[in-house]
């Protein structure tokens, strides 16, 4: 099913969480969850609305600070560090709800991410950096629209090639896929492979089960802030208590007593995207 | 910034293909700038030539508009390029405007007025206010900065009130801030026009530099969304509050100006939240965060406020209520705020924008044509941006 590149063999950790947990008032949106990102990696994360899902990606990404746990990127905790200094580290990330600077036409939204993003670039390296860029993500022939003039799946794609243009190690992927077509996500899942073929990192969050099954080396899943699972994407469809957070007890009773191994898992859970 | 659709950029679709041109230089605008920039020094030229005329409340007049250019454009780097609505910038040129003061109070020495280290005094008290300006918008910049839209209007609002109270209660410069320094005469009077033309041109250029510069597109990417300008690498709070100071500079310097120029001020008059209103009002008028649009809307508001409040002074009254220049104010503010939020700079730039190429091309190439396809686009942005 993964058919990408499996690991370097000499797998590193990237990034790691340690217990992090995060409390809005009293309740745990990311309750004591640890995890470790392997350098190359595709690490897809799935889980039902209200999961943690953005809050797990907002703690790394530094917009959300954890209220007890420890962010470690490349060995260095990073929780107390602002986005922006996570993002010279080299973590980028997409918003679930696209943020692009409406008022700058799509080309400078691209270009903000490679001045900023990068260190020492001139102007015109980092307009060149967004052109190549732009080519990549497919949205070179809209490059001069505005931010506000894109369809939801260009917006995504803005997304990316923004984080992109930063040159990170770590790509932290919240939701490119939702609300895209079935054409479109097949397009947005050959996108993360050959960014991962570049040796970036990719984290995914992802409503689409099929998508992250198929795009993820491992997949790790979240319910009610915890973590439930953290295997290959077989493995973790398969498992009784992940079918059970997306389709209720009764539903995985009935699972378990039809035994049916042969259907995998993310044929099922596709209704539910 | 002027944006209109830069040609260059459209021809590349090919995926793959790097750019069409190999220029990379051209963005927001092309070279939509070098026309702001020429369009600036050709205003300011005109204003530099008035004094020639030898009309003394022609001078005097402009010397005003010129000082509320140099208060717009200043207010334009926090306002305009960052998007923080600072209603509170008066403070800075009552600062300066008291530094200048103090400065020629607190030397003793000079006692004749036609001591030679009279400018010095001078000199010295505009740099203080600077300083103290810097230093103050650095401060409060860093804790109000964090505030959003309307909160953040209203706390450097009350910087400003906090301000004048203090420098009232204090008695700085004189019993109740009453300043009456014992300011030179200038042989030279139009020392003070040249002063604020000089330093609307410091400014025009700054504002170029900063409509093409990494700091510019900073100031403008925090406008623009500032969560995702975090996320890709700016380090927000110091370009905001770098933003701040930088428009803190020019205001002290221009109220240090203004100083020696009135001769005696109090504090209400170099704290009044007029001038703060009339800083945001005016470069909103002309089109915020554009490079002409301040010295356009202060040029346009400050002379129609001055010739309305010449007629309001012959007693011009409607319904029995005199009129004054707060009235035109007012008035102004609603037009602006309905119909004009954009301000004319870009409606201009609406209006003369070439339509994106393959678009509806339903024009003509005649003037007339080209004429109607324009005014269409303006009512379409008026609408789509007031009412």
């Amino acid at each position: 099913m993964s058919a990408n590149l499996s690991p370097p063999t000499a797998s590193e950790t990237i990034l790691e969480l340690q217990h992090v947990t995060k409390r809005y008032g009293g309740l745990p949106a990311v309750d004591d969850v640890s995890f470790a990102v392997q350098r190359g990696e595709v690490l897809g994360v799935i889980g039902p609305n209200g999961a943690g899902k953005s809050t797990m990606v907002s703690l790394i990404g530094g917009s959300a600070a954890p209220t007890s746990g420890k962010v470690l990127f490349q060995g260095q905790a990073i929780n107390t560090l602002p986005p922006h200094r996570r993002a010279h580290l080299g973590i980028g990330r997409t918003f679930q709800l696209t943020q692009p600077f409406t008022g700058l036409d799509i080309r400078e939204n691209v270009m903000v991410g490679a001045f900023f993003g990068r260190r020492g670039l001139s102007r015109s390296q980092a307009l060149h950096v967004a052109d190549e860029v732009l080519a990549r993500v497919g949205l070179a022939h809209k490059a001069t629209l505005k931010g506000d003039q894109l369809t939801v799946a260009d917006r995504k794609r803005l997304e990316v090639a923004r984080a992109l243009a930063m040159d990170p190690r770590i790509l932290l992927l919240d939701e490119v896929m939702a609300g895209l077509t079935p054409a479109e996500v097949t397009d947005a899942i050959e996108l993360i492979r050959s960014i991962n073929r570049d040796g970036v990192t990719v984290l995914v969050v992802e409503h689409i089960v099929r998508a992250i099954a198929s795009v993820s080396d491992r997949v790790l899943v979240l319910h009610h802030g915890r973590k439930i699972a953290e295997d290959t994407p077989d493995t973790v469809l398969s498992d009784p208590k992940v079918i059970e957070a997306y389709l209720g007890e009764r539903y995985a009773k009935q699972k378990q007593a039809e035994k049916d191994p042969a259907q995998p898992a993310s044929e099922w859970m596709e209704g539910l995207a | 910034m002027p944006r209109e659709t830069s040609s260059t950029a459209s021809n590349s679709p090919v995926a793959g293909s790097g750019p069409a041109s190999g220029d990379a230089t051209t963005t927001r605008a092309g070279r939509g700038w070098l026309w702001s920039l020429l369009g600036g020094l050709v205003i300011l030229g005109g204003i530099a030539a008035i004094p020639t005329l030898g009309s003394d409340t022609l001078t005097s007049n402009w010397t005003i508009i010129t000082m509320y250019i140099v208060l717009a454009q200043s207010w334009n780097f926090i306002g305009g390029f960052t998007g923080y609505s600072a209603f509170g910038n008066v403070t800075f040129f009552g600062i300066g405007a008291y530094a200048v003061a103090v400065s020629f109070l607190s030397n003793p020495k000079v006692i004749s007025p036609y001591d030679p280290q009279r400018p010095q005094q001078f000199f010295i008290g505009l740099l203080a206010g600077v300083v103290i300006s810097a230093i103050f918008a650095f401060l409060i910049g860093l804790p109000t900065l964090r505030l959003k839209g309307h909160y953040f209007a209203i706390a450097t609002l009350g910087t400003s009130v906090a301000v004048e109270e203090i420098v009232t209660q204090r008695d700085v410069a004189g019993s109740g801030g009453l300043a009456s320094p014992p300011f030179p005469p200038l042989s030279l009077h139009i020392a003070f026009y040249y002063g604020f033309v000089a330093l609307a041109l410091v400014c025009l250029l700054l504002t170029t530099w900063l409509a093409r510069s990494k700091f510019g597109y900073a100031l403008v990417a925090i406008r623009e969304n500032e969560q995702a300008a975090q996320t890709l690498g700016i380090a927000t709070t110091w370009y905001k509050v770098g933003a701040y100071v930088l428009s803190a500079i020019p205001t002290a310097i221009a109220g240090g100006i203004y100083a020696y120029y009135s001769s005696g001020f109090e504090p209400a008059t170099v704290f009044t939240s007029s001038i703060s209103v009339t800083m945001v009002l005016v470069t909103f008028l002309g089109g915020s965060g554009t490079v002409l649009g301040p010295i356009i809307g202060a040029i346009i508001f400050e002379y129609a406020s001055q010739q309305f409040a010449l007629s309001s002074g012959q007693a011009t009254s409607v319904f029995g209520y005199h009129f004054g220049s707060d009235t035109l104010l007012g008035v102004a503010i609603i037009i602006v705020a309905i119909a004009l939020p954009q301000g004319l700079v870009r409606v201009v730039q609406e209006f003369t924008r070439r339509p994106v190429a393959g678009g509806a091309g339903a024009s003509g190439n005649s003037r007339a044509n080209q004429f109607v396809e324009g005014v269409r686009r303006v009512r379409k942005f008026i609408a789509a941006n007031g009412i």
